[in-house]
C-alpha cells in the first residue's frame, strides 16, 4: 500500500482521536447507569467508521490496531488487549463487509459493527474466564448495541454532512 | 487504493433489517441461554475463581448470611443469602461486580473480569422463575 505524508498524518491524528475518545468514555462510565460490564457507547467506533469510508480499509485497520495496542499500553492492562482486539476486529470485519452493501446507510453499518464488537468481547471474556456464564450478558449487550450503534452512526453522519462544506483531501481522493 | 463511495447518511429500510437481525440474535441467545434451565433444582450459587470452583452453596440451606472472601490480585467479599447473592466489597478497578447488585434467579451471574471471578446461580429454586 502506497501511503503519502498527508494520509499518514491523517491516520496518526485519527488514532490519537480514537484514543482520546476511549479515555473520555472511561472517565464517564455508562455502567453507572446500566450496571453491566462491557456496556459502553463505543465512541472510538466513530473514528473507525469515518476512516473506513473516508480513507479505505487499510488505513482503518491500521488506525484500529494502533488504538488497541497504544490503549492497552497506556492503561497498563495487558489482559484488556485481548478484549479490545477481539472486539475491535470483529467490529471492523463486520463493517468492511456491510459498507460494500449498496442498500445500507452509515446507520446500519454502525449498528452491525457495534453488535459484532459485543460478540467479540463476549468471546474474549469466555476465553479469559474459561466459562460460558458470560453468554448470559450477550442478549442485553446486543440490545444495547442497537442504541449505541445508532448513536455512533448518527455522529458519523453529522461528520460527513459537515465535510461536504470543507475541502477534505485524503491523498489521491478529495471530497470538496 | 480504491475508496469506498461516500456513505448514505439517511437511515434506509435495509438498516432496519440489520437492526432486526441483531434483535433476533439477542432474543435467540436469550432463549438459548435462559430458556433451558433445569427446573425444580434448588437454587445453587457456584463461585469460580480463575477457572476453579471454590464454593458451591445451596441457597435454601443457608440459615443466615454467609460471607465468602476471594483473595487474589484483588479482594472481593461475597454475601450469600437464602434469596440471593451479592458482591458487597471489591477493590477491583471496574467495580462492575458491585454495580450488578443482587442476583436472585437461575441463569443470572455476577462476573468480575479483573480477578476472573464468576458467581453463577444454577437451578430454579421454585416455580416463580422469570425467563429472559
Amino acid at each position: 500500500m502506497r501511503i503519502n505524508t498527508r494520509s499518514l498524518t491523517l491516520c496518526a491524528v485519527l488514532t490519537a482521536l480514537a484514543l482520546g475518545l476511549s479515555t473520555l468514555e472511561n472517565l464517564f462510565p455508562i455502567t453507572l447507569v446500566i450496571p453491566l460490564p462491557g456496556v459502553k457507547l463505543g465512541l472510538a467506533n466513530i473514528v473507525t467508521v469515518f476512516a473506513l469510508y473516508a480513507l479505505g480499509t487499510g488505513p482503518a485497520v491500521g488506525i484500529l490496531l494502533g488504538r488497541c495496542l497504544l490503549g492497552s499500553i497506556f492503561a497498563g492492562n495487558f489482559s484488556a488487549l485481548l478484549f479490545s482486539l477481539l472486539g475491535g476486529f470483529s467490529a471492523i470485519l463486520m463493517m468492511i463487509a456491510l459498507h460494500h452493501m449498496p442498500g445500507l446507510s452509515i446507520f446500519g453499518v454502525s449498528i452491525g459493527g457495534a453488535a459484532a464488537h459485543n460478540i467479540g468481547q463476549i468471546a474474549a471474556a469466555m476465553i479469559t474466564l474459561g466459562s460460558t456464564a458470560v453468554l448470559g450478558y450477550l442478549p442485553i449487550l446486543l440490545g444495547v448495541s442497537l442504541f449505541t450503534g445508532a448513536l455512533t452512526g448518527f455522529v458519523a453522519s453529522l461528520l460527513f454532512r459537515a465535510m461536504r462544506h470543507i475541502h477534505f483531501q485524503t491523498g489521491d481522493t478529495s471530497y470538496g | 487504493m480504491k475508496h469506498a463511495p461516500l456513505p448514505k447518511l439517511r437511515p434506509t429500510i435495509w438498516d432496519g433489517l440489520v437492526a432486526a437481525l441483531v434483535l433476533v440474535l439477542a432474543v435467540g441467545t436469550a432463549v438459548l441461554f435462559y430458556g433451558n434451565l433445569d427446573h425444580g433444582d434448588q437454587l445453587t450459587a457456584v463461585i469460580t475463581h480463575r477457572g476453579e470452583t471454590v464454593e458451591n452453596v445451596v441457597l435454601a440451606s443457608l440459615q443466615e448470611e454467609k460471607i465468602i472472601h476471594i483473595d487474589g490480585q484483588y479482594h472481593l467479599t461475597i454475601a450469600l443469602h437464602p434469596d440471593g447473592v451479592q458482591v458487597t466489597q471489591s477493590d477491583c478497578p471496574g467495580q462492575d461486580c458491585l454495580h450488578t447488585g443482587t442476583i436472585r434467579r437461575g441463569g443470572q451471574s455476577i462476573i468480575c473480569l479483573p480477578e476472573q471471578v464468576v458467581i453463577r446461580l444454577e437451578g430454579s429454586g421454585g416455580p416463580d422463575l422469570v425467563l429472559g
